[in-house]
C-alpha cells in the first residue's frame, strides 16, 4: 500500500509506547533512586544525589546487605560454566538431529518435558535424588547440572532452527569438494551455525544467571545473586538493593554488548576477507 | 465449454440504474493519465504514461524485469499509491479509492490463496466480507468454479491442489467480485511450457466470454503476441509502443521494441535504423538487393523453423529465420560466410532513439 | 576415525541425553516415589505411605490453592494475550521500516536481559504506600489516603506477571505473524476486507501455532511458579506451588512430593491437551 497510514498506525504506536513505558518504567525507577541521598527511603522523592548506596555495597558485608559480593561471584563462575557446556553439548545434540535414528524421540522430548516442567519441580526431584543416594548437593555438580536441564533444552531448539535453515547444497558442495566430515562441520557447518552457537553461549549464561528454582535446591552452601536476592526483598530497607539493580543490569548489558560488538566485528572480517581485502 | 454468461450479468448487489447507463456509454475500460510513481523522491519506476484501454479488450504490459509494468499494474490495483497524475475505470477518477470501490480485481502471481481455507471458501470469502449468509456464497462460488472447471475439487485445501489448479481457483476467486477490469501478475510464469498454452486459451476464451477488459503483465513476447488485443511494450518506466498485436509487430516504433520483440533484424546503413523481419531475410551467394557479409556463429533446430544465428563484419548479431524444408536443402555450417539479403520494401524505418 | 552416521547421532546425543534422564527423567521418578513414603521431623521413613495423597486430595486447601491459580492464570493469560497480539501486529503489520522492526523487537526483549529478581524490587517503589502512584493519586487529589492493596496483593501479582510474560505471549505470535506471506494479505485486502476483516478472516485463522505456543509457555510459568508469588503478594496468597516451596523449606519432603506430581500432572495435562493443536517439529522445521 501507499505511504497512507491509517488511524489504527497511530492508535497501535501509542499503544507500543504505553507498554514500553510499562516494561521499562519501573526499571528506570530503580536506577534513579539507586543515586538516592543517605536520608532517602525506598520511595520517591529523591533526597538528595549521592552514590552512597554503591559505596555501601562494596564495603564488604555493610548495614544488611547480605553477602552481595560473594553470591555475585558465584553466580559469574556458575553461569561462564554452564554457558560453556551449554555451548559444547548443544551443538553436539543439534548435530545428531540430522538424521534420524532410534531414540532420537526420546531425546527431543526429555527435552520438552524439561522445558515444560516448572523449575521447582526440576530443583526438587533432583535434591530428593541426592538424599535418597546419601549425597550432599555441590555446587559443581548438582548446580552446574541442574541449570543445565533449563539451558540445554533451548540450545537444543537454536540448533534446530538454525539447521533447519541452512541450506543443504553447501554441505553437498563441499562433500563434492573433497572434504570429510570433520572438515564439512569446520569450514561449512560451523561457521554457518556460529551465530546460534555465540547465542547458546550467551543462553546458557543468562538463564543460568536468572535461574533460582532449579539451582536453590541442590547449590550446596552459599547463594546465587538471585537466591541472595528474592531473599532480601522481603527484609529490603534501604536502597542498596537498588544499587545492587543498576548494577547488575549495567553487568548484563556490557556483557551482552560486548558479545554483540564481538560478532559483529567477526562478521565484517568475514565480509572483509570474502570481498578480498584483508583487515 | 459454454459460460453461463447471463448468471454474471445477474446483479449481486445494488448498482444504480444510472451507472449502468453510464457503463454502457464507456468508450474505453482503463484511462491512465500521465501517471508517474517514484519512491521517496529517488527515480522514477513509471514515467509520465498515458494510455487508454478500449472496452473489453485483452491487454498485455509487456517489458523487460524492472520496466515499471508490475508497478502499473499495482497502481491500477490500488496497491501501489500514484505519485502523480491519475488513473480512471469506466470515466471514475478512483486513482485513490479504496479497494471496494475501484472495480478491479487482481490475481496474484503467487495466486496467495488463503491456505487455511478450502477452494470453495477462498472464492466465497468476498462474499463472506459482505456478510451474504453460507448457503447462497457457497451456491455462487460454486457456479465460479464451474466456470474454471474446478467444482469437482471445491473441497480440497490450497497445498492440496497443483499450481495450474491454484491459478483456477484464484481465477474463480477474482472474478467472482465482478470486476470491471481484471488484473494479472505474470500469471503463467510459474506454469510449465505446456499448461501454459492450455491456460491462457482458457484466459482468452473467459475474457472474451465475460466481456470486460483483462491487463496481463508478463515478459514473454509469444504470450503477448497470442493473447493482446492492445499490446504495451514498456522499458525504464516509460511506454515504448502501444498498439495491436499485428501492429507492434509489423510496424514497431522504434530499435527496443524492435529487438524486444524479436524476429527483427536491427540494421544501421547510410545514416537510417531500420528493421527487418529475420523471416524475410535470406541467405544468398549474390545479392542484387541491399545485403549485409556475415559470418554464421549458430544453427538452431525449432522444428518448422530453422533459426540462424549470424554476425556482421561490425560485430552486430543478426539472425534469419527459414523453413526447414529450405534450410535442409542447403544447409549453411557454423563459420561459413554468407551475404544476408533482403528487399527494400522489407525494411521498415525505426526512430532513432534506441 | 570414521563412523557410521548413526552411531555418530547417537555419540552426539548423548551427553545431553544423559544428562535429561539423570537430571529430569530420574528425579521426576524420584519425586513420584517419595509421595508414598512417610515422614518424621526433618525425614524421610522409607515405608509405604498413602497418608500424603489422602491429605492432598481430601484437603479444602488444596482446592482452594488452585482455584486461586487458575484464577491468576485466566487473568494473566487473557491480558497477555491481547496484549501481546497488539504488540506483535503492530510491529509485523504496521512498522513497514526492517530496521525499526528489528528495534522495536530487540527494545522488548532488553527487560529480560536485566535479572528477573530487579525487576520485582522495582515495583516497590512504584506500588507501595509511599510509591510513585500513590503519590500521584493522593496529590492530584483523587483519593484522601493511599492504596494499600497496590502491593503485596494479588494485584500486584498479577501486574508483575503481565510484566514478565507479555513477551513469552509476544515472541511465538510475532512469528507465526511473520510466516503469513503478504501476498495473501493484499489478497484479502483486493477482495474488499477491512483491517479489522483480515485480522479476524486471515491473520488470526493462520497464527494458531503462536496462540498455542505462547500460552504453554504462560501455564507452565503461571502454574510453577512460587517465588513470585511469594514475594509480590507478601506471602499472603497460596498457590500450589508456594505450598510446595513452603513445604520443602519445612524438610517436609513426602507431603511436598505428593502434591508436585498433582502440580505436575495438571500442568502436563494441560499442555499435552495443548500440543495436540501444533505440530513443533513442524513449527521448528520450517
Amino acid at each position: 500500500m501507499g505511504t497512507r497510514r491509517s488511524t489504527s498506525y497511530y492508535v497501535l504506536s501509542f499503544l507500543f509506547a504505553v507498554f514500553l513505558l510499562f516494561q521499562y518504567g519501573p526499571m528506570i525507577c530503580v536506577y534513579l533512586l539507586s543515586f538516592q541521598g543517605p536520608e532517602g527511603g525506598m520511595s520517591f522523592p529523591i533526597r538528595g544525589f549521592s552514590t552512597v548506596w554503591f559505596e555501601t555495597l562494596f564495603t564488604a558485608g555493610g548495614r544488611g546487605v547480605g553477602d552481595i559480593h560473594n553470591s555475585f561471584g558465584r553466580s559469574l563462575r556458575l553461569g561462564a560454566i554452564v554457558a560453556v557446556l551449554t555451548m559444547l553439548i548443544g551443538v553436539a545434540v543439534g548435530m545428531s538431529f540430522r538424521r534420524r535414528y532410534a531414540g532420537s524421540n526420546f531425546v527431543f522430548y526429555s527435552a520438552i518435558i524439561s522445558m515444560i516442567v516448572p523449575g521447582i519441580f526440576v530443583g526438587f526431584g533432583i535434591s530428593l535424588t541426592l538424599n535418597m543416594l546419601g549425597l550432599r548437593p555441590q555446587w559443581w555438580y548438582s548446580g552446574i547440572g541442574a541449570q543445565l536441564t533449563w539451558s540445554l533444552p533451548f540450545a537444543m531448539l537454536i540448533m534446530f532452527i538454525i539447521l533447519g535453515r541452512m541450506d543443504k547444497s553447501f554441505e553437498e558442495a563441499a562433500t563434492d569438494l573433497g572434504a570429510t566430515s570433520f572438515q564439512r562441520f569446520q569450514y561449512v557447518i560451523l561457521p554457518l551455525i556460529l551465530p546460534g552457537v555465540i547465542g547458546m553461549f550467551m543462553a546458557g549464561f543468562t538463564s543460568s544467571y536468572e535461574e533460582s528454582a532449579r539451582a536453590g535446591l541442590n547449590i550446596g552452601t552459599g547463594n546465587t545473586m538471585p537466591m541472595e536476592l528474592t531473599g532480601l526483598l522481603g527484609a529490603a530497607t534501604t536502597p542498596v538493593m537498588f544499587a545492587v539493580g543498576t548494577l547488575t543490569t549495567f553487568f548484563m548489558f556490557a556483557l551482552i554488548i560486548t558479545t554483540l560488538l564481538f560478532t559483529t566485528t567477526l562478521a565484517k572480517r568475514r565480509q572483509l576477507r570474502l570481498s578480498g581485502q584483508h583487515a | 465449454m459454454k459460460i453461463d454468461t447471463d448468471f454474471h450479468a445477474k446483479k449481486l448487489g445494488p448498482d444504480t440504474a444510472a451507472e449502468e447507463a453510464a457503463d454502457v456509454a464507456v468508450k474505453y475500460d482503463v484511462e491512465l493519465v500521465s501517471v508517474s510513481k517514484s519512491y521517496d523522491g529517488g527515480a522514477k519506476a513509471v514515467d509520465t504514461i498515458s494510455l487508454r484501454i478500449p472496452k473489453a479488450s485483452y491487454c498485455c504490459l509487456l517489458g523487460p524485469s524492472g520496466c515499471g509494468k508490475t508497478t502499473t499494474l499495482r497502481m491500477l490495483a490500488g496497491h501501489e499509491s500514484v505519485t502523480d497524475g491519475d488513473v480512471l475505470i469506466h470515466n471514475r477518477n478512483i486513482t485513490d479509492a479504496v479497494q471496494a470501490k475501484r472495480g478491479t480485481s487482481m490475481m496474484f502471481q503467487s495466486y496467495a490463496l488463503f491456505p487455511h481455507l478450502s477452494a470453495l471458501d477462498n472464492v466465497a470469502f468476498s462474499l463472506k466480507l459482505k456478510k451474504i449468509a453460507k448457503a447462497e456464497r457457497h451456491a455462487q462460488a460454486m457456479e465460479y468454479l464451474k466456470l474454471v472447471q474446478m467444482d469437482h475439487l471445491a473441497h480440497r485445501m490450497p497445498a492440496q491442489l497443483s499450481g495450474g489448479q491454484q491459478q483456477r481457483v484464484a481465477l474463480a476467486r477474482s472474478l467472482i467480485t465482478r470486476p470491471k477490469v481484471l488484473l494479472l501478475d505474470e500469471p503463467l510464469s510459474a506454469l510449465d511450457p505446456f499448461l501454459r498454452v492450455l491456460m491462457r486459451t482458457e484466459l482468452r476464451r473467459i475474457q472474451t466470454e465475460l466481456g470486460i477488459t483483462f491487463v496481463h503483465v508478463t515478459h514473454s513476447q509469444e504470450e503477448a503476441l497470442a493473447l493482446s488485443d492492445v499490446m504495451v511494450v514498456m522499458n525504464s518506466g516509460k511506454i515504448m509502443q502501444a498498439g495491436s498485436a499485428r501492429d507492434v509487430f509489423e510496424r514497431p516504433a522504434n530499435a527496443f521494441v524492435a529487438r524486444f520483440i524479436g524476429g527483427h533484424n536491427v540494421i544501421e546503413r547510410n545514416g537510417r535504423t531500420i528493421a527487418v523481419r529475420a523471416d524475410k531475410c535470406r541467405l544468398v551467394d549474390s545479392a542484387p538487393g541491399p545485403s549485409l557479409a556475415a559470418t554464421v556463429i549458430s544453427v538452431e533446430y525449432q522444428g518448422p523453423i530453422v533459426r540462424i544465428n549470424l554476425r556482421d563484419e561490425a560485430g552486430k548479431d543478426l539472425c534469419v529465420l527459414i523453413s526447414d524444408t529450405r534450410f535442409y536443402s542447403d544447409p549453411p555450417s557454423v563459420g561459413e560466410k554468407v551475404l544476408m539479403s533482403w528487399t527494400s520494401d522489407d525494411e521498415w524505418p525505426l526512430d532513432a532513439a534506441a | 576415525m570414521s563412523v557410521s552416521p548413526r552411531v555418530a547421532s547417537w555419540m552426539q546425543a548423548t551427553p545431553f541425553a544423559v544428562i535429561m534422564t539423570c537430571l529430569v527423567i530420574v528425579p521426576l521418578g524420584i519425586i513420584f516415589v517419595v509421595s508414598f513414603m512417610d515422614f518424621g521431623f526433618a525425614e524421610i521413613i522409607p515405608e509405604f505411605y498413602l497418608g500424603n495423597w489422602q491429605d492432598v486430595l481430601r484437603s479444602t486447601l488444596t482446592i482452594d490453592t488452585y482455584i486461586t491459580v487458575f484464577q491468576q492464570l485466566a487473568i494473566v493469560w487473557s491480558i497477555t494475550l491481547v496484549l501481546g497480539f497488539t504488540i506483535a501486529y503492530y510491529l509485523i503489520f504496521h512498522v513497514r521500516s526492517n530496521f525499526w522492526r528489528a528495534i522495536f523487537l530487540a527494545a522488548c526483549a532488553i527487560p529480560f536481559w536485566t535479572s528477573g529478581s530487579i525487576r520485582m524490587i522495582s515495583w516497590v517503589p512504584l506500588l507501595g504506600r509511599e510509591g510513585l502512584v500513590n503519590q500521584f493519586l493522593v496529590g492530584t487529589g483523587l483519593i484522601d489516603e493511599p492504596i494499600s492493596w497496590l502491593l503485596y496483593s494479588e494485584f500486584s501479582v498479577i501486574v508483575v506477571y503481565v510484566n514478565m510474560l507479555t513477551l513469552a505471549m509476544l515472541g511465538p505470535i510475532a512469528n507465526s505473524m511473520a510466516k503469513i506471506s503478504p501476498s495473501v494479505i493484499q489478497a484479502a485486502r483486493d477482495q474488499g476486507a477491512t483491517e479489522w476483516q483480515t485480522i479476524t478472516e486471515v491473520i488470526i485463522p493462520l497464527i494458531k501455532p503462536g496462540f498455542v505456543v505462547g500460552t504453554i509457555f504462560i501455564i507452565t510459568a503461571v502454574m510453577g511458579d512460587g517465588f513470585l508469588v511469594r514475594a509480590m503478594s507478601g506471602n499472603q496468597v497460596n498457590t500450589p506451588a508456594v505450598a510446595i516451596m513452603n513445604e520443602i523449606n519445612a524438610f517436609q519432603y513426602p507431603p511436598a512430593a505428593a502434591k508436585s506430581v498433582v502440580l505436575l500432572l495438571i500442568v502436563l495435562g494441560m499442555v499435552g491437551l495443548l500440543l495436540r493443536f501444533v505440530d513443533i517439529r513442524k513449527e521448528l522445521a520450517r
